[in-house]
Formats: structure tokens, C-alpha cells, sequence
């Protein structure tokens, strides 16, 4: 398969512009400027079938024909570079190994929606990737990419990097709005939408990191091969991150729509030590497990993932072998919610810690037959009434884990102590 | 306008494009519970008790920022509502002291209203409750308890969009979550103890009424604020025959849903005196109790010998009141100098989104009832230079008040005949020749006119004492002594007299001014 969004990674030195160029870079932003309107772009990216990258998989060429073309305010781009889903590894690899990638992808973007001024909010402990990207920025400013009247087109456009102050929230793009904009982290009420009231109640438009940086390729080699490229509705080209127990974790370009299990096994080098695979996270944590006998028809596409009950998500895959307690796993990824929850919704804010204190008096022998299906109870009385898809990414991971280990769970509850892990 | 046509629980409802869900149903008196939501306040979302089913929509949707949109079915009972309802009170619930018989807000609580309304079911959490600060004193008039609190933000948004001085933040996160001062601040402006009436549960408390007593032992009575002429529309609270506290009540031609601190708490001033039970006259040595008839006779006696005649009443004097009063004088003295009290102070930005300079809450009406003569600095000279030889003054205590109260108090003294009408042994009234005890604003039937020219009501909120007589029935008993009986049986006789004869209050009534209160035409 032809690497997109790898093809700079391995590449001696290809963070700097000299090698990034000789590798064909900034060519797309080039024609852009010269040969293609706002209104091109955007129908070149919309006919990509490219979607969003962060999560949610939204169409891309949608998202930026939001954007009112006739707004007086000035328009924002913002790129999505908050990665912190725990599992989730991919757009740091593209920050710090092909950050020119990143800023032509934003430079694109920021031009399809007539913006002059884009951000491109990265976490706060990306402290190594923020000086890369402002390094690139830098580079590409000195060549004439970026700044006034660029390669004589007179269109300006300069690029911003702010770095957050540690919070899973802001990359949820309303929070990521917020922070931005030097306020709380806090999700903000939709409607209005980013798209019409967004950066500082301007019409702004937040793209994840990965979405960005295949956009060069698509503008220098057109919709039609990318779009060739997947299934059906899941077109491209996409990064898993994966981890856990597996004989090769790391980042890995998959074309949309392959098989999950020979992914695993064949690509990734499968379960290591003889030991029998237990159940696998797909998305992120945020995402409901699967267990090792489900994932045989599953496909690494947004559509076959969803059948199986679960999302695609950020592509943050999580393999866990036979020795995992999934009471334990559980009430780790509960309490990372709790901690993270933002503490403006009422179910969220309350329910997320409460399952937390569940999980855990189970882990410590403390449970009750009772407690699993309180919290499906409690994760259900989260699910959809939040502001943000927080409160559904707290709640997913606890009721997945017990429907899908329900007896596992009873009978660490039952007999006060893990039953998978040596005493 | 726009208007559009929604169903809400099977009534079709016709409303106005812009309007939300919450809104357009409370039009039509359906109230969708809610806490986090405030008219006047921008929209948080947060709480997530409006949550309604709609429609073609997948989600529950909060009721506070859905627009209605034409053809919207809302139902805000549905079984799924209900459910969702719950839930959000059990979350509210759980890390929330469930210590209501020591919680100051129990009776009007939110949370205790909702939950026999919405959830009535036992707790599932057997965890241990978080802990959070309590009493924290946030200012002069606020204390914060911070296990209490909903994170509601309504006193945060409150301070960024009313006052806009921003004094209060939500620190940390999920159930850490907390309202704080910023460092360095107090909750201490003008309107600060307006976050206490619009936080819907125990979280932020009114220092000075906290504990005093249980709200359901209040009795209520709508008025008017006495602090100043703008004239908000109050409750006045009171228990055992004392106010207890003055509430806000919605007005939004005056006061929205706000009040100032200094009115809040101006009735401690002006009702917690050492109150006069019968009049005075001065004799040998000093004042001494007597009936009223005697004191009357004193008073016209005194006032007929002793002319040039002046007289002052308090801006707090009712309109009736002034009416009575600008009657009696001139008919004792047709040139006769009224006045009534007024002295302005410097208001800062904050103060001024309500508060007026004065403290004289129906100058605009006394001065309409003719007890204006000149302004109260030419007239305070006049009385300074001895062109006074009697002096009325009526609910005021001018030497309390003067920066220059020794040449006051001089010139007082200097009156051949003085006669004070008050709650209290004033300053004023101790070095008077007779004293009258009278009402309070919270004793008293009758109108104020603010100062845009709004008549608004007066109502009696307290049992005045015995030995002191209403002021209108003072200046009607004058009347009737002077030999000219008025025949008016209460203030809303006066009234009719009053808008009878002065053309701006033409067809005014106590009936057409209601609850609001009633707008005079500009002259």
C-alpha cells in the first residue's frame, strides 16, 4: 500500500524544510495559491471523501462549507493538535517527524475558508512538538509559505502555536475554543455552532492534526486517488496508534476498511508470549472494548466498526492479552474520566466520579452484586445528556467493559479479589 | 416578528421566532424545572434539568437553548423526561449534604422543591461524599458553602453580565469543581447580595438574614423600596412583626430582577429605632408624653402664631402624605415654604446600573403633590438665615444628615416654634417644641412616585405601634382641628383627591396601579 501520511516518517531530518521540500513538499500549497479558489479546495477535499481524523469522523469538505462566505468577521483555523486520548500516539508522530506536513495541511485548510490567522493548539506536555512545529513555522515563513502577500498572490496568512495547560477536555474543539481564547477549558453550549460563533464568536473551523497533513497529498494528487483508496464511506488512508500487548506497537498507515484481526496479528506481530488475546479497545479509551471473539469480521473503517458496537474513534488501539483484569482496566480508564471531566454538566461531572468510586471498591473487594448494574444505570443517565460527547466517552468504556466481562466482574465482586491476575 | 407555531404536551403554542423552548412554555405558564437557567442571564446549559424530548431529534435537548423552530412537538413529561429528571437530581444529590434541617435555604431550596417534585427516590450512592470548604465568607452580605453548591454558575455569570465586576470563577474540575473569589477579591459591590436570591439551593447565603429565622414562618408582602427613587419593586419579609429581609420582585420596567445592597438593608435604619409611642410637647425642662389632642392643638396654636411658615418632609413621605401635607401648610399660610428632603451622593459605575443619587424614594411624587417650592439648598439658607418663624418637618432628620448640622441645629433652635413628625426621638425631634410619633414605609398604606415618574404602591407590612398614628391621619386630624374636616376614611380616599386634582395623576387608581405600578405620561 502507498504511504500518505508516513511518507516523510524515517526520513533523515525531514522535520526541516530542505528535506521536506526535496520530498516534494509545499508543492500542493503552491498550486493552491496559483491555480485553485477557497471554493476548489473545498470541493476537492469534499470529493476526497476525507473525514475528520480526531474522532468523530465528520467530512472534512462539509465541515469547511459551514463557513459563512458572506460573514463580515474574520474566519479562524484551527488546528486540533490536543492529542490526549489515552492510547492515542498518531498526530504527535506527524508534529515531531513531519511537522511541515502539519503546517501546509493548515496553511490549505486556513485558505479554503478564507482565514488569515490560524492556531494550531497543541497540548501542553508536547513541549518537543510545539518547538518543531514553531521551528517549521519559522522555516516556512522565512521561505515566503506563510506571512504577507505569500508567493505574491497577496494573500496573507500567518499561523499561531499555542500550547495548552494540561487538560483532556480542551481538545474537545469547543473547550479547545475556550482555552483559546484565554477562558476555562469548558465546552460550550451548541448551538451556535463553531462554524457560524467560534473563536472569539467568530466563524472558525477546528481540524485534528492528521486531517490536516494529508491534505497536501490529496491537492497534489487529487480526490479521485484518494477517494480510491477505502471503502464505500470510509475513504483514505488512516494512522493507528497501537499499544498494550502486542509484539510491534507503534503507528501504523492503514488503508480504511482492512481487517482488525489480520491487522493485529499479521501487522502488528500479534499477542507475544503465548498468551491468548482478551479483549481489544479500538478507538481510544473513550471507545467500547471488544472482546477477542468479536473482532474477527471487524474492519478498521468507521461503518463496520459501528456494527460491532463500537467506534473507530481517534484509531488508539488497545490490545489486552489473557493476564488483564478488566475490573482493573476498567476502574483505570474510569478514573481517568473522573479526573478529566470538565465539572460543568450535572451527570458527567457527579457520574463520572461515582462510577469511578464503584469500580474501584469492586477492584478492592468491596462490591456488591448490585453495583454492575448500577453503573449501567449510571452510565446511561450520562449518555447523551451532556453538553460536550465527554460524558458518552466517560460512560461508553464502563458499561462496554461490564456487558462485555459481566462475569469476570461477578466474580471479583463475589470473591472479594481479582480472579485473573496472581494474588 | 416572526411567529411560529410549536406543540408543547399537546398544546399548540404560537411564539416568536428567537424564543426558546423554556421561554416560549413559560409564556404559557409551562414551567420546565431548570436551575442553571435565569431569564436575565446568558445560557450556561449546564444543569441539565430542562432536558425535553423533541421530536425528530434523537437526544434529550435542553429546553434553555433549543430555539423554537415551526412545527417543534416538545414533550416535557414524557417518560423519557422523567427518567432523564431524575437522574439529574440523583447526580445532584449525591455529594450534597443531606442535612436540610440545618441548612439555612431549606423551604425555598430547588433542590428540596425538585425533589419531591422530580425524584422522591431513596440514594443509590453508598460512596462517601466529597468534601468541600464551608462558610466561606465571600464578602460583606455573601457566605459560600461550597458542598452545597450545583455549580450552577449563575452568581458567576451574574457577576460577568449585571455588575460586571467578575469577582467570582469556577476553580478546578470535575467534582473538585468550585466556585472561588479570584485572589486578592471580595464579592463586595453594589449589587452583590443579588447572587444570594438567585442561587437556587444553600450555596450562597445572606449574611445579615442567615439563621435568623426559617423562611416558612415569613410572611410576605409586596412593596416598594425605600433606599432610593428608583423605586424597585420589593418583598417585604417579615417575622414576628420585624422585616426579616427585603426580596427582589420581578419588575421589569424598574428593577428587573435586581436589588441594590443598600436598599436591601435600609430597613435595619429606618425600623429598628427606639419608636415613639406618644407625642411630645416641650414644657419646662424638656419633652413630656401627652394625648394627641393636646398635641395637635399645640402644634396649630404654634404654627399659626409663629409665621414665616415652613415645613419639609422626608422623600419617604407617601405621595398621599405630601398631598395632605402641601394642603395643610398652604391653608395655614398661603405662602408658606415647602420643601422636600433631598441630597444626592456620588454613585459609582456598579451602583448606578440601579441606584439613584438620592435617598428620597417619592421626591418625584412629593414634589408633584406641592411640597416644592424652591430647592432644598435655598431653602435650607433660608431657614440658616432666620427667614423661618415656625418650621413643620415630617419624617426626616435634618441634623443627622447636614455635614453643616451645628448651624442647623442653631438655626433650629433659634425657630420660635418647631413641630417634628417621626418614628423616633431624633436629633432633630429632641430639640423640637412638640413631636409627633408616626409610621414607617413598612406601616404604610399609599403610592410612590419614582423617579421617572412611575406610581408604584405602598403596602403595609408591619403593626405600627400603639400611640403613633399613621401620617395622613396626623395632617387629617389637623385639618379637622384647623376647622376644615377632610373626608377621607384611608389613603386611597387621599388618592382619589389627589389624581382628581393633579392633572398628571389624572385617572390614576390604587386598582389600575396594581402589582407594577403605572407610568405617568411625560409632561
Amino acid at each position: 500500500m502507498e504511504t500518505i501520511l508516513l511518507r516523510n516518517i524515517g526520513a533523515k531530518d525531514a522535520h526541516t524544510l530542505a528535506v521536506y521540500r526535496s520530498r516534494g513538499g509545499y508543492r500542493a500549497w503552491e498550486k493552491t495559491l496559483r491555480e485553485l479558489s477557497p471554493e476548489q479546495v473545498t470541493a476537492e477535499i469534499r470529493d476526497s471523501g476525507l473525514r475528520g481524523r480526531g474522532g468523530a469522523g465528520f467530512p472534512t469538505g462539509m465541515k469547511w462549507g459551514f463557513v459563512p462566505k458572506d460573514s463580515p468577521k474574520p474566519k479562524y483555523l484551527v488546528c486540533n493538535a490536543d492529542e490526549s486520548e489515552p492510547g492515542t500516539f498518531k498526530d504527535r508522530v506527524l508534529i515531531e517527524k513531519d511537522p511541515h506536513a502539519v503546517v501546509e495541511g493548515t496553511l490549505i485548510a486556513a485558505y479554503a475558508i478564507r482565514c488569515h490567522t490560524a492556531f494550531i493548539y497543541i497540548r501542553g506536555e508536547f513541549a518537543f512538538g510545539s518547538r518543531r512545529l514553531q521551528a517549521a513555522i519559522d522555516e516556512a515563513r522565512a521561505a515566503g509559505y506563510l506571512g504577507k502577500n505569500i508567493l505574491g498572490s497577496g494573500y496573507d496568512l500567518d499561523v499561531v502555536v499555542h500550547r495548552g495547560a494540561g487538560a483532556y477536555i480542551c481538545g474537545e474543539e469547543t473547550a479547545l475554543i475556550s482555552s483559546l481564547e484565554g477562558g476555562k477549558g469548558w465546552p460550550k453550549v451548541k448551538p451556535p455552532f463553531p462554524a457560524t460563533h467560534g473563536l472569539f464568536g467568530c466563524p472558525t473551523v477546528v481540524n485534528n492534526v492528521e486531517t490536516l497533513a494529508v491534505l497536501p497529498w490529496i491537492i497534489e494528487h487529487g480526490a479521485a486517488r484518494y477517494a480510491a483508496l477505502g471503502t464505500d464511506k470510509s475513504k483514505g488512508t488512516k494512522l493507528f496508534s497501537v499499544s498494550g500487548h502486542i509484539r510491534r506497537p507503534g503507528v501504523y498507515e492503514v488503508e480504511l476498511g482492512y481487517p482488525l484481526k489480520r491487522f493485529l496479528e499479521e501487522d502488528c506481530g500479534g499477542v507475544p508470549n503465548g498468551k491468548r488475546l482478551k479483549g481489544v479497545i479500538p478507538g481510544g479509551a473513550s471507545m467500547p472494548v471488544l472482546r477477542a471473539d468479536e473482532i474477527d469480521s471487524v474492519r478498521l473503517d468507521y461503518e463496520s466498526m459501528q456494527q460491532a458496537g463500537t467506534f473507530l474513534g481517534s484509531g488508539g488501539i488497545i490490545v489486552m492479552d489473557e493476564t488483564t483484569c478488566m475490573v482493573k482496566a476498567a476502574w483505570n480508564i474510569a478514573r481517568f474520566f473522573a479526573h478529566e471531566s470538565c465539572g460543568q454538566c450535572t451527570p458527567c461531572r457527579e457520574g463520572c466520579h461515582w462510577i469511578e468510586k464503584i469500580f474501584h471498591r469492586i477492584e478492592n473487594g468491596r462490591g456488591a452484586a448490585k453495583d454492575l448494574d448500577l453503573i449501567l444505570s449510571v452510565s446511561g443517565n450520562i449518555m447523551g445528556n451532556t453538553i460536550c460527547p465527554f460524558g458518552d466517552a466517560a460512560a461508553m468504556p464502563a458499561a462496554a467493559f461490564i456487558k462485555k466481562y459481566r462475569a469476570e466482574f461477578e466474580a471479583h465482586i463475589e470473591r472479594r479479589q481479582c480472579t485473573v491476575l496472581p494474588s | 416578528m416572526d411567529r411560529v407555531k410549536i406543540n408543547i404536551d399537546g398544546r399548540d403554542i404560537e411564539t416568536v421566532k428567537g424564543k426558546t423552548v423554556i421561554q416560549a412554555a413559560a409564556d404559557e405558564g409551562i414551567f420546565i424545572p431548570h436551575y442553571c437557567y435565569h431569564p436575565k442571564l446568558s445560557i450556561a446549559g449546564n444543569c441539565r434539568m430542562c432536558l425535553v424530548e423533541i421530536e425528530k431529534m434523537p437526544k434529550l435537548q435542553i429546553a434553555c437553548n433549543t430555539l423554537a423552530s415551526d412545527g417543534m412537538v416538545v414533550r416535557t413529561a414524557s417518560p423519557k423526561v422523567i427518567e432523564a429528571r431524575r437522574a439529574v437530581m440523583e447526580f445532584l444529590l449525591i455529594n450534597h449534604p443531606l442535612d436540610c434541617p440545618i441548612c439555612d435555604q431549606a423551604g425555598e431550596c430547588w433542590l428540596q422543591d425538585y425533589y419531591m417534585k422530580h425524584d422522591l427516590s431513596p440514594s443509590r450512592f453508598v460512596e462517601n461524599k466529597e468534601r468541600a470548604p464551608k462558610r466561606q465568607i465571600f464578602g460583606p452580605h455573601v457566605v459560600f458553602d461550597a458542598e452545597r453548591c450545583i455549580k450552577c454558575t449563575r452568581c458567576v455569570r451574574f457577576l460577568q453580565e449585571v455588575t460586571r465586576t467578575e469577582e467570582l470563577t469556577v476553580l478546578e474540575r470535575g467534582d473538585r469543581a468550585t466556585i472561588a473569589l479570584f485572589p486578592g477579591t471580595a464579592l463586595d459591590n453594589p449589587l452583590s447580595a443579588n447572587v444570594n436570591d438567585i442561587c437556587p439551593v444553600g450555596a450562597l447565603t445572606d449574611r445579615d438574614f442567615r439563621f435568623r429565622v426559617r423562611v416558612w414562618y415569613l410572611s410576605s408582602t409586596p412593596s416598594v423600596c425605600p433606599g432610593c427613587s428608583t423605586g424597585c419593586n420589593i418583598k417585604i419579609e417579615t417575622y414576628q412583626n420585624r422585616i426579616a429581609r427585603f426580596k427582589p420582585r420581578v419588575n421589569e420596567e424598574v428593577n428587573s430582577h435586581w436589588i441594590c445592597d443598600e436598599g436591601r438593608y435600609c430597613f435595619h435604619a429606618l425600623t429598628e429605632v427606639e419608636r415613639l409611642t406618644a407625642p411630645l410637647v416641650r414644657q419646662e425642662g424638656g419633652l413630656v408624653p401627652t394625648d394627641w389632642e393636646t398635641a395637635l392643638k399645640a402644634v396649630l396654636s404654634g404654627l399659626s402664631a409663629a409665621a414665616p411658615l415652613a415645613g419639609l418632609i422626608s422623600g419617604r413621605a407617601t405621595n398621599e402624605e405630601a398631598y395632605l401635607f402641601s394642603r395643610l401648610l398652604k391653608r395655614l399660610s398661603s405662602d408658606a415654604a415647602l420643601q422636600v428632603f433631598y441630597r444626592e451622593r456620588e454613585l459609582s459605575e456598579t451602583a448606578k446600573i440601579l441606584m439613584s443619587p438620592d435617598r428620597s424614594p417619592n421626591l418625584r411624587g412629593a414634589r408633584d403633590a406641592g411640597c416644592a417650592d424652591t430647592d432644598m439648598d435655598s431653602w435650607l439658607e433660608r431657614l440658616k438665615r432666620g427667614d423661618f418663624g415656625a418650621v413643620f418637618i415630617v419624617g426626616e432628620d435634618l441634623l443627622s444628615q447636614a455635614s453643616d448640622a451645628s448651624e442647623i441645629a442653631a438655626a433650629l433652635k433659634r425657630l420660635r416654634f418647631l413641630v417634628v413628625q417621626d418614628t423616633t426621638l431624633s436629633a432633630s425631634a429632641s430639640i423640637a417644641h412638640v413631636v409627633l410619633p408616626a409610621m414607617n414605609f413598612a406601616e404604610k398604606d399609599g403610592t410612590y412616585t419614582n423617579r421617572k415618574g412611575r406610581v408604584q404602591r405602598l403596602r403595609p407590612a408591619l403593626v405600627p405601634p400603639a400611640g403613633a398614628l399613621p401620617d395622613w391621619e396626623i395632617f387629617a386630624r389637623l385639618f379637622a382641628l384647623a376647622g376644615a374636616p377632610i373626608p377621607y376614611a384611608n389613603p386611597g380616599d387621599v388618592f382619589a383627591a389627589l389624581s382628581a386634582e393633579i392633572p398628571a395623576y389624572r385617572g390614576l387608581s390604587y386598582e389600575r396601579i396594581g402589582e407594577l405600578g403605572v407610568q405617568l405620561e411625560e409632561r
